[in-house]
C-alpha cells in the first residue's frame, strides 16, 4: 500500500533533522531508525536532493556529500534552515503520555528498578517538552491480577524464566500448568499472559485475573517468543459455526475473531466463526439468546438451552416443568 | 522537475520555502515560483490546492502564520514561525525511544494510531540510534477502540472549547441533544468516557463514547471554560461507577467460578441469607448488573444468585431466553 502523503512528510522533514544532528550515518542505520527499508532511506535522499527554497540552483538545494553517499554513509552538507526537529501536535503529544502513563501505572510496580527509570524519565522528557496538552486524556489499564501473581509473571517475563501457574479456564476448569512466558499483554478491561504452555505444547494466552497462583521455577525458555498474534488465533481443525442475529448484536461482529459477515437486508447479519472451546461457544449463545435467529449446527443451541434449562432448576425448585412459562423477556438489561 | 510532483514533494517545498523566506510570501509567489505549484492550472485550482496543503502543514503541526501587512493593502502572506516549529530541546536515549514506541503501539487499531506513529518519527530526530526496543521488554498493550468521537473530543478538550453531540442514555434509552464542556477523556474499564459540564444540567456528568451517536461538533470559542478547581476529573468518574457498586449474594459449586471466588470479598452475610446445601456463599462486588448476570449465565447451574432481586431476574430472564431459543431453532420451520 502506497504511504500516505502526511507519514512521508513527517519522515522526510524528520530526517534532515536527524542528520544535521548526526553527521555521516549508515544507510541501513537510517532505516532501522525510522522504520523504513534501505531502499525506502535512498528514495527520501533523491527526494530531499531536489528540494529546496524556489529557485531551486544548486546552492537552494538541501545537499549531501556525493562520495560519501557512494559509500553507504549519509552524510548531509546543507540542510537549507531544516535542521530542528519539529514540535508535536496536541493530539500527537497526549497519544503518547496517556499511553506512558497507563504503563507506568498498571505495570509499574512489577517493572525492575531500572525499566522503571527509563519509564519515568521518558514521560518526564515528554511532558516538558509538551506542556499541559496531556490533561485532556487518561487511560486506566486494567491489570486486575493479584499483585503477587503480576510481580511473578513480570519477573519472569523480564528474566526469561519459566513459570508454574494454577490457572481457572473459561470452562471454569482449574489446573496447573508450567509455562514459557513471553509477554504481558496489558488492556483497558483484562490483560493477559502471552506464553507457550507445556501442558497444551502450543502458546496460550492467560487471563490474568485468572491466575490463581504463579511461581517462578529455576529453568529458562525451552521455547522462545513468536511474532506477536491477536488474543484468538482461529484455526482450520475448529469447529465452524454459523450464527444469525438481529442488528442489535452488532458488538459481537466488532468484537470477536469472526471469519466473515453478511449483512441482511433487514439490518440483522450472519456471522461464521471457528470455535476452539464448546464451553465458550456455550457462553456466547446464552449471552446472546434473544437476539439469535439461527444457529448453524443447530445442536449447538440446542446445548446452550440445555444447560439454560438446568441452570433455571435451581431458581424454582421442583418446578422445572414451570420453565417453558413466562413471557419472552426483551433481553435489555 | 517531473511533469507532476508527489504531494509529499510539494509540501517539503512549501515548508523550507515558508521557514526560509524573508518575511512573508504572497500567495501569487507561492504559485509562480514553489516547486509544484506550477502545475496547478487555474486560479481557482491552485487555490484549492493551497488550501488543503495549509490545512495538511498545520495538522502535522508546521505553523503556517497569515502575515497581513498594511503596505500591501489585503493580500496575505504566509510564513512558517521557526520558533513555534521547533520541539523544545531534549534528548532521548535508545532506550527512552524503545519505551515510546511501546507507547505508539498502545493505539493499534484506533484513530490515534496515525497521531502516535507521526509523534514517534519527530521524537526519533532527538533520540540515539540504534533505539533499543527491548528496555521494557514483554509488555504489549491493548485497548478497546474508542471510535469516531475520540479524536474531535480530545482537540475540544485541549482548546476548551465546548462541545455538542447527540447522546443515547442508557437505562432510559433516550435520545437528545447534549451541550458539554469537556474537561477529560477518560479509558476505564474497556470502556471510554466523556467528564465534562452539562451545560444543560448545569451539573458534572460522565458521558459514555460509545452512546455518542453522530458528530461531535464544537461550539464558541476556544478558552471558553476552565475545569473548576478542586475537581478532579477521574474522581467524577469514580464516583459515577462507585455510585452503582453494589455486592452480589451467590451460591457456588464447590470448586467452580473460580475466576468469580477471586474477586469476592469478605462480608458478613445477612441473617437470612444462605446457599443451599452443599454450595458456598460468595459475596461479590459489581458495578454493571447486565455485565454480571451475563458472567453468571455462563456458568449455568454451578452458580445461583440469591441477591439482589434485580440480578436474579436478569439472569432468569436471561437463561429463559436461551431455552426459548433452543426450542424455537429446533421446531420444525427451519428452512
Amino acid at each position: 500500500m502506497a504511504e500516505r502523503t502526511p507519514e512521508r512528510l513527517v519522515r522526510l522533514l524528520g530526517m534532515v533533522a536527524f542528520l544535521d544532528r548526526n553527521p555521516g550515518v549508515q544507510v541501513e542505520q537510517l532505516a532501522a531508525h525510522f522504520g523504513v527499508t534501505p531502499e525506502q532511506v535512498l528514495r527520501d535522499v533523491d527526494t530531499l536532493w531536489m528540494s529546496g527554497t524556489p529557485g531551486y540552483w544548486p546552492d537552494d538545494l538541501i545537499d549531501f556529500d556525493a562520495g560519501s553517499l557512494e559509500t553507504g554513509v549519509i552524510r548531509l552538507t546543507q540542510s537549507r534552515g531544516m535542521g530542528h526537529a519539529l514540535r508535536l501536535g496536541t493530539r500527537e503529544a497526549v497519544a503518547l503520555i496517556a499511553a506512558l502513563r497507563a504503563l507506568q501505572e498498571a505495570v509499574g510496580p512489577a517493572l525492575d528498578p531500572q525499566q522503571r527509570d527509563v519509564m519515568a524519565s521518558t514521560l518526564e522528557a515528554l511532558t516538558a517538552a509538551t506542556g499541559e496538552a496531556a490533561a485532556a486524556v487518561d487511560v486506566q489499564l486494567s491489570v486486575d491480577a493479584a499483585p503477587e501473581v503480576l510481580v511473578a509473571v513480570a519477573a519472569a517475563v523480564g528474566e526469561g524464566r519459566r513459570l508454574r501457574l494454577r490457572y481457572v479456564n473459561a470452562a471454569d476448569e482449574t489446573s496447573v500448568r508450567e509455562v514459557d512466558p513471553w509477554q504481558l499483554v496489558t488492556g483497558d478491561e483484562h490483560s493477559y499472559l502471552q506464553a507457550w504452555c507445556h501442558s497444551a505444547r502450543g502458546e496460550r494466552l492467560f487471563r490474568l485475573d485468572r491466575v490463581l497462583s504463579a511461581e517462578v521455577l529455576g529453568a529458562g525458555l525451552e521455547h522462545p517468543p513468536g511474532p506477536v498474534r491477536p488474543t484468538f488465533q482461529p484455526a482450520d481443525a475448529h469447529e465452524r459455526v454459523r450464527i444469525e442475529l438481529d442488528g442489535t448484536a452488532r458488538w459481537v461482529a466488532e468484537q470477536l475473531p469472526v471469519d466473515e459477515i453478511e449483512e441482511l437486508p433487514d439490518g440483522g447479519f450472519r456471522v461464521s466463526l471457528r470455535v476452539a472451546s464448546s464451553a465458550w461457544l456455550r457462553h456466547l449463545l446464552l449471552r446472546l439468546a434473544p437476539r439469535v435467529r439461527d444457529v448453524e449446527p443447530p445442536e449447538v443451541a440446542e446445548d446452550a438451552a440445555a444447560a439454560a434449562r438446568r441452570a433455571l432448576a435451581a431458581y424454582e425448585p421442583g418446578a422445572s416443568s414451570s420453565v417453558a412459562g413466562g413471557g419472552l423477556p426483551d433481553g435489555r438489561d | 522537475m517531473s511533469d507532476s510532483l508527489p504531494p509529499a514533494e510539494r509540501l517539503l517545498n512549501l515548508v523550507i520555502a515558508l521557514v526560509n523566506t524573508q518575511g512573508r510570501m504572497t500567495k501569487e509567489q507561492i504559485r509562480t515560483s514553489v516547486a509544484g505549484y506550477e502545475r496547478a492550472g487555474t486560479a481557482e485550482a491552485f487555490e484549492r490546492m493551497f488550501e488543503r496543503d495549509k490545512e495538511v502543514l498545520r495538522e502535522l503541526g508546521v505553523p503556517v502564520l497569515t502575515v497581513s501587512s498594511a503596505a500591501h493593502g489585503d493580500d496575505q502572506g504566509y510564513r512558517v514561525d521557526p520558533d513555534a516549529y521547533r520541539l523544545p530541546p531534549m534528548e532521548l536515549s535508545a532506550a527512552q525511544l524503545g519505551v515510546l514506541a511501546l507507547a505508539a503501539e498502545f493505539w493499534q487499531g484506533q484513530t490515534l494510531r496515525t497521531d502516535a506513529a507521526r509523534a514517534l518519527t519527530k521524537l526519533r530526530v532527538v533520540g540515539s540510534t540504534p533505539s533499543e526496543t527491548d528496555a521494557v521488554a514483554g509488555l504489549s498493550p491493548r485497548l478497546h477502540p474508542a471510535g469516531p468521537a475520540l479524536a474531535p473530543l480530545l482537540d475540544a478538550t485541549h482548546d476548551r472549547q465546548a462541545v455538542t453531540f447527540t447522546y443515547r442514555t442508557a437505562s432510559t434509552g433516550e435520545v437528545r441533544e447534549r451541550h458539554v464542556e469537556p474537561w477529560r477523556v477518560i479509558a476505564s474499564r474497556g470502556g471510554w468516557y466523556l467528564v465534562g459540564h452539562d451545560r444543560d444540567r448545569a451539573d458534572a456528568r460522565v458521558f459514555r463514547l460509545s452512546r455518542i451517536e453522530g458528530a461531535v461538533r464544537t461550539t464558541g470559542a476556544p478558552g471558553a471554560f476552565t475545569v473548576p478547581d478542586g475537581v478532579d476529573p477521574a474522581h467524577v468518574l469514580d464516583d459515577a461507577q462507585q455510585q452503582e457498586q453494589r455486592t452480589a449474594w451467590l451460591a457456588v459449586a464447590p470448586d467452580r467460578a473460580g475466576a468469580l471466588r477471586s474477586r469476592a470479598v469478605a462480608q458478613e452475610a445477612p441473617a437470612a441469607m444462605t446457599a443451599p446445601a452443599g454450595m458456598d456463599l460468595l459475596a461479590v462486588p459489581y458495578v454493571r448488573a447486565g455485565d454480571l448476570a451475563a458472567e453468571v449465565v455462563g456458568y449455568t447451574d454451578a452458580v445461583v444468585v440469591l441477591d439482589p432481586p434485580e440480578l436474579r431476574e436478569s439472569v432468569v430472564r436471561r437463561l429463559r431466553a436461551a431455552v426459548e431459543m433452543g426450542e424455537r431453532l429446533s421446531g420444525g420451520d427451519r428452512g
